[in-house]
């Protein structure tokens, strides 16, 4: 084809190629909500590993040369370590002791004692990669276990929820995005609310009421009655409270407990919604 | 050969979208192949611009874990074909303009891709045309200080022949 000929034949190639775009979007829609389309999923296959392998050389390059900087500060970091394990060693023995006096409670009030939920580590691969949406993309997919809706956490709090699963990556959406939703109540006054991301990594605590008590520093939990996540899971610690006039509802700035914009590492619960169900009831 | 530095140029450029992202907040503002889609249309070759767009915008899609696969698709596919077809009417080769186009690509890419989005009642963090604004122009920012950086090497990979000055005699 000479070139005058290729040339003229652009505006229905473009014409043609749109079209094509079109009918995937409209195929990409009809996939069954959790499941990865095919196309994405071929390609995660392949672009996750590699992705994974380039950030991991890049860690130990730049790991390298940071061990060397952090090797001025390691003896007085040496000493408030062994302060802060000591501290720590005592908070644990009186955690393990009230664990003890609480599990013997529950066996004399004949409380039935509930399950401990499986988890599965996974590391992050992405984060964030377009404005548009607040999302992570794990190195664990089906072939691991992992499904549709299962809550994804840090040792601190939780991070966000599975919403897209493939072979072997998953697409995590952050506690922070706008669509994001938890249920969730103040530790302290057991007032419940919602909780909705927002901008600059923080989230709203929605619907709690004007009169209630909230003050800043305020631990938030999960209520465990949003079928994604079990109760009290930490969510985050109030970071501001205003009251309007005009509004029934406080506006109430939270502060992940996860640090979701910098998590490398997380925990997938192997709980799915049905389960969180026969929780329910078996509570 | 060049359409194998192309399809390796496109695959890089998503990698690091993917390391850069994690690593670098800014970089959420940054859209790595919309650059390599302008770079390689402003070659003045509408075929290419439109295969160019449409394999990076495919590529973008898949990877940001969106829910429309083939939004950025359409636009890019779009964008390289306008591009394209500019660059071969006027000339756009210098340096100067090649950043003005870049940043009038990130504006219409944003435009374009929430309007889809809005049309397939997929979920993007906007809230209003004032902070739509506030986006598109931070992302403008962050594309073109991107383009500033990546013409200057894909200008090394890619140098220019006089083949575009003859493809540009066919339209005139």
């Amino acid at each position: 084809m000479s070139t005058n000929t290729a040339q003229h034949k652009a505006p229905l190639l473009l014409g043609l190629l749109l079209l094509l775009q079109v009918l995937l979007m409209s195929w990409n829609a009809r996939t069954q909500a959790g499941d990865q389309s095919v196309l994405r999923a071929w390609v995660m296959a392949v672009i996750t590993p590699v992705a994974k392998g380039t950030g991991w050389t890049i860690d130990r390059v730049t790991g390298f040369f940071d061990g060397f900087a952090e090797l001025r500060h390691a003896r007085d970091e040496n000493v408030q370590l062994k302060i802060e394990i000591e501290r720590l060693t005592q908070e644990r023995d009186e955690a393990v002791e009230k664990a003890a006096v609480k599990n013997n409670l529950e066996a004399e009030l004949g409380l039935r004692l509930l399950p401990r939920f499986r988890s599965l580590a996974a590391s992050v691969v992405s984060r964030n990669i377009a404005v548009w949406f607040r999302r992570l993309t794990i190195d664990r997919g089906s072939m691991d276990g992992i499904k549709k809706d299962m809550p994804v956490l840090t040792s601190s709090g939780i991070v966000g929820r599975v919403i897209e699963v493939g072979p072997n990556s998953s697409f995590v959406q952050l506690i922070t995005d706008r669509y994001a939703g938890v249920g969730a109540m103040l530790q302290q006054s057991r007032e419940m609310g919602e909780i909705r991301g927002q901008e600059n990594s923080r989230c709203e605590m929605k619907a709690v009421a004007a009169s209630v008590d909230v003050q800043v520093g305020d631990k938030i939990i999960t209520t465990g009655l949003d079928g994604i996540y079990p109760k009290g899971l930490p969510v985050g610690t109030v970071e501001s409270v205003e009251n309007d006039a005009n509004a029934p509802w406080k506006k109430i700035l939270v502060k992940p407990s996860a640090p979701v914009d910098r998590v490398e590492h997380v925990f997938v619960l192997l709980i799915e919604p049905k389960d969180l169900k026969a929780l329910e009831a078996f509570k | 050969m060049q359409t194998f530095k192309i399809a390796a140029s496109i695959v890089v450029a998503l990698l690091l979208q993917i390391l850069f992202a994690k690593r670098f907040s800014f970089f959420q503002y940054v859209e790595l192949p919309l650059v390599i889609t302008v770079f390689f249309s402003l070659q003045r070759s509408p075929i290419q611009g439109m295969f160019v767009g449409m394999a990076a915008g495919l590529g973008l899609d898949i990877v940001s874990g969106g829910d429309a696969i083939g939004v950025r698709g359409f636009s890019f596919t779009l964008l390289g074909y306008v591009i394209a077809m500019g660059s071969i009417r006027f000339s756009l080769e210098q340096k100067p303009v090649r950043i003005l186009v870049t940043a009038v690509a990130s504006i219409a890419n944003t435009v374009l891709f929430v309007g889809l989005c809005k049309v397939l009642e997929k979920n993007v963090l906007t809230n209003g045309p004032d902070e739509l604004l506030k986006l598109a122009l931070y992302k403008a920012i962050g594309d073109t200080a991107a383009g500033l950086i990546l013409f200057i090497l894909l200008d090394r990979i890619f140098p220019r022949t006089g083949s575009t000055t003859i493809k540009r005699r066919f339209y005139e």
